[in-house]
């Protein structure tokens, strides 16, 4: 009975892990595959996946014309980009003082962060709207930068804190008895050794700015659209448009896709820590 | 010395957050008008959520919302956690299914309900295509317009993207447990089931609740799908209270009325959050 | 050089006192020991005298100067961690030099220092490695010639040893030595392992749970120890210590233990309060004179065998030269060398001085 159950147990497993990765992948194969053929073959009945007709014409249509794709992606790299740089920078010396340095308050700080996860965006996205509006910083990268901030920081403060606090404190205490202050205990001895996970968290803010659509759409006008307001911009008014509208999803799924594929085992190290540290 | 550490972050946490977490408690009782070049504010009271407990709309957003939300943890702690254990099996511990769990994962929501807009097409989307195609169907549904099928169709959009992150998540708890437990237990003479019971789901107990509260919140603040695939529709059967609050606001222009709706919802979330903060205290051990 | 004074200092955690009143002197170039278990507070006031930690009450001084305020750089020490505590990111010449290039030296000095400090250490051709790249005891070379390189007034050793295996450390002991004996810096040295104090040190300070026991050298500490506390830690295998009553018989005075009367030396005087007595192995005397006892274990350690018997007054353990070739359960007589008793105040747990 036993080497049967094994076995069996096994081939279980097989097919639970072949159904997984068939379930998980095959929605977005199937749009990656269908975004390579001309809206006529998707269009007839049945539909005429002949690989002859395989083309990207989609791909250059969603370039060429106004539906601002292109300006999409360039707005959600520069927003992305700046928000994860400005956020690792600002939010590990925040992690560092909160774990390591004495800061009268900190609890307090600290549930303040945790407070910051818990509320839904459209709370704050009425009055940031009111006031951006009047302070004239509605539709301007710097504005959508900062409010991205606000909802990144804890996030990469958290997550860095709890790595900081495992840095063993005797490293920290040689340093301090070779003479170093703080900022350059920071700088040279635990920052050093933190590339990990300060690439994960960098990488994880990155593909949340890039993948933000709530916020893009009530602070975001004409010029600093981002992709995934091109994307539902493109499945809104054209409907018919399908494979255009899936090619405008593959591109700007494909470098944070891409991203988390390079950057997979910082990431999935990443969420060990903090998962473990929440 | 560490104030300066942390003051940038704060600054920017404070300046962004602060305000705005009062002035949207303060707006939800005003009642707002477009008056030439701004916009007038009038102090109305209660009257917004009077109104908002009276509506039925949005009597059916919350409910549709706590359906939702039910569901949707539901389904995604059993997958997830079905999905955790195969990746934590020898088998599965090839590099390959982290990737394939990292690509739901990283897709934009917004990219996510265009997928699955396609997929659900009535006339062209391959749903339909297969259901007819192994003659289970004989004519195409309309997957995204009858009320009740839309509502599921995007809660199963949902859940296919929210399960990854969860079973990651649960992936480290079950990482976490000592092997030695399991080794112990098989000596002692307990099968599999036995052992998952008794050592895999105590072990568990601390990432589920967190994957139960995390989902919880996530479930509630849903847009991007409904935004795409539906826009609220058929008849307002798949608006959902977050949206609800935002069509209020930046749709329907009844600045008051959708604070006060993001206010309901906030309040929900925030017993939520007190829940996730109870469940993370390290648990005495208490002395009988 | 310095000398270092520990004056009435105290040490608090919240409600938990780890230091309770140490007052400690140590003079310069003199190499004392911290010994104690787990827990007796002995990292703690390292790290005081370091400077890594503040001190609740009382002064440290160092020179002459109280240092309390300054900060460890400051106050010019250098210290030797228990896992080592290099930078892994740095090579051990970089290791070693971060002292330096902290203070912004010029690049020709620091690759000069660091240079004459690996030779010292024999370490010269490891300067490009990693630390995770190295034994055990290589690194343990490079944390003291990270702290060398400072040319600090006071050397600080957190038992340093204690990642070693046995052989291993019993070299690097008699190297930290020579350093010693060469550098003659002042040195603080802390460990559990009674045996480390005795061999490394000029003076040793027996601490228990916050309390400084007894402070002395070697040879004080292990021949007149001053409480029952510091003679069970010092000395293995352990003191045995009988509690037994003076007693007058014949017009003589005995000390009986059990059912044994120990003789004792004529011009003896009891002390009025109850006493406890101890000995230790080398004064245990087997053979055909004294208490009948017979043979419970025979523990052969090399040179020496210890033999534990079971006699009228209990059990004690002997110590015989050589191999022995008595057997368990074999009978013969315990008798005590009247040089090594050691009697202690029951009630106080201090030696007494008969």
């Amino acid at each position: 009975m036993i080497p049967y159950g094994r076995s069996l147990k096994r081939f279980l497993i097989r097919l639970g892990l072949a159904t997984f990765a068939l379930l998980a992948l095959s929605p977005v194969l199937w749009g990656v595959v269908t975004s390579l053929y001309p809206l006529s073959s998707l269009t007839s009945r049945p539909p005429d996946l002949n690989p002859a007709n395989l083309t990207i014409e989609n791909y250059i249509l969603v370039f060429d014309t106004s539906r601002g794709l292109f300006s999409g992606l360039v707005n959600s790299f520069i927003i992305a980009f700046f928000t994860s740089a400005v956020g690792l920078v600002v939010g590990s010396a925040a992690a560092y003082a909160l774990a390591r340095l004495n800061i009268p308050g900190r609890n307090q700080i600290l549930l303040m962060i945790l407070a910051t996860q818990m509320f839904p965006g459209i709370v704050i996205a009425i009055p940031l709207f009111l006031v951006m509006s009047r302070l004239d910083l509605v539709d301007t990268h710097f504005g959508l930068i900062m409010v991205y901030l606000s909802f990144i920081l804890p996030i990469v403060i958290w997550i860095l804190k709890g790595f900081f606090e495992s840095v063993p404190m005797e490293l920290e205490r040689a340093a301090a008895v070779d003479g170093a202050t703080p900022l350059q205990t920071f700088q040279f001895v635990v920052l050093p050794i933190s590339l990990p996970p300060l690439f994960a968290t960098g990488v994880f803010a990155f593909i949340e700015s890039w993948n933000e659509f709530f916020f893009a759409i009530i602070l975001t006008r004409i010029n600093v659209k981002t992709a995934p307001i091109a994307i539902a911009e493109f499945s809104g008014q054209y409907t018919t448009l399908y494979g255009q509208m899936l090619a405008s999803a593959v591109l700007a799924s494909i470098p944070v896709v891409v991203l988390a594929i390079i950057f997979r085992r910082f990431i999935l190290e990443g969420f060990v820590e903090g998962a473990i540290k929440a | 010395m560490g104030l300066w550490f942390t003051a940038p972050a704060l600054l920017i946490l404070l300046t962004v957050l602060a305000y705005p977490i009062v002035a949207s408690f303060v707006l939800s009782f005003q009642r707002i008008r477009f008056a030439g070049e701004g916009l007038s504010h009038q102090f109305n009271g209660l009257n917004n959520y009077a109104e908002l407990l009276s509506n039925q709309l949005f009597r059916q957003a919350l409910f549709r919302s706590i359906y939702f939300t039910l569901v949707e943890v539901a389904a995604v702690i059993v997958l997830a956690l079905l999905v955790a254990l195969m990746l934590n099996h020898p088998l599965g511990r090839n590099a390959f299914y982290r990737v394939v769990l990292l690509v739901p994962w990283a897709l934009a929501p917004v990219a996510n309900a265009v997928l699955w807009k396609w997929i659900f097409n009535t006339n062209y989307g391959v749903l339909n295509a297969i259901l007819m195609g192994i003659h289970i169907i004989d004519k195409p549904i309309v997957w995204l317009g009858s009320p009740w099928l839309a509502l599921n169709m995007i809660l199963m959009a949902d859940i296919w993207k929210a399960v990854p992150f969860i079973a990651l998540l649960l992936l480290a708890g079950l990482q976490n447990i000592p092997i030695h437990l399991y080794k112990a237990a098989r000596l002692d003479g307990a099968n599999t089931w036995q052992q998952f019971v008794h050592i895999t789901v105590p072990g568990l107990k601390a990432s589920i609740v967190i994957s139960i509260v995390l989902q919880s919140i996530w479930a509630l603040k849903v847009f991007d799908l409904i935004y795409v695939l539906t826009h609220g529709s058929p008849a307002d059967s798949t608006v959902l209270l977050n949206y609800l609050s935002w069509r209020e606001t930046f749709s329907n222009l009844d600045i008051g009325y959708g604070a006060a709706i993001a206010n309901v919802l906030f309040i929900i979330m925030f017993i939520l959050a007190l829940i996730y903060i109870r469940a993370l205290r390290p648990r005495q051990i208490k002395e009988k | 050089m310095a000398t270092l004074e520990l004056v009435h200092v105290v040490k608090k955690f919240g409600d938990f006192t780890a230091i309770n009143d140490v007052s400690l002197q140590v003079d310069e170039g003199q190499f004392v020991t911290l010994l104690g278990p787990s827990g007796c507070g002995k990292s703690t006031l390292l790290n005081m005298i370091s400077g890594l930690e503040d001190v609740t009450a009382g002064e440290i001084l160092m020179n002459g100067k109280v240092v309390n305020q300054l900060g460890p750089y400051e106050r010019d020490v250098a210290m030797v961690f228990q896992n080592y505590a290099l930078y892994p990111h740095m090579s051990v010449a970089e290791n070693i030099g971060f002292s330096m290039k902290l203070r912004k030296r010029p690049k020709k000095e620091i690759k000069e220092r660091v240079q004459s400090v690996a030779n010292m250490l024999e370490l010269e051709h490891l300067l490009h490695r990693l630390p995770r790249e190295l034994s055990g005891g290589q690194q343990q070379r490079v944390a003291i010639g990270r702290a060398v390189i400072r040319e600090p007034s006071i050397f600080l050793f957190d038992e340093p040893f204690s990642n070693l295996d046995a052989a291993l450390r019993i070299k690097t002991r008699g190297e930290i030595k020579e350093l010693h004996q060469r550098l003659g810096v002042t040195s603080i040295f802390v460990t559990h392992d009674q045996e480390e104090a005795l061999s490394l040190s000029d003076d040793i300070a027996v601490l228990s749970a916050g309390k400084l026991e007894q402070h002395g050298t070697p040879e004080e500490i292990y021949s007149r120890p001053a409480s029952k506390y510091v003679a069970r830690f010092i000395g293995s295998p352990q003191m045995d210590i009988f509690a037994g009553n003076f007693v007058m018989k014949d017009n003589s005075l005995w000390y009986q233990i059990g059912e044994a009367n120990m003789p004792l030396p004529i011009d003896f005087i009891a002390p009025p309060q109850q006493v406890d007595m101890g000995i230790r192995p080398e004064y245990v005397l087997l053979g055909t004179k004294g208490f009948p006892a017979s043979v419970r274990l025979v523990q052969p350690v090399g040179p020496f065998t210890y033999v534990t018997v079971d006699w009228q007054g209990g059990s004690v353990t002997a110590r015989v030269n050589g191999v022995s070739h008595l057997k368990v359960k074999e009978a013969l007589h315990v008798e005590f060398n009247p040089e090594g008793l050691i009697f202690f105040d029951r009630a106080s747990e201090k030696r007494l001085d008969i």
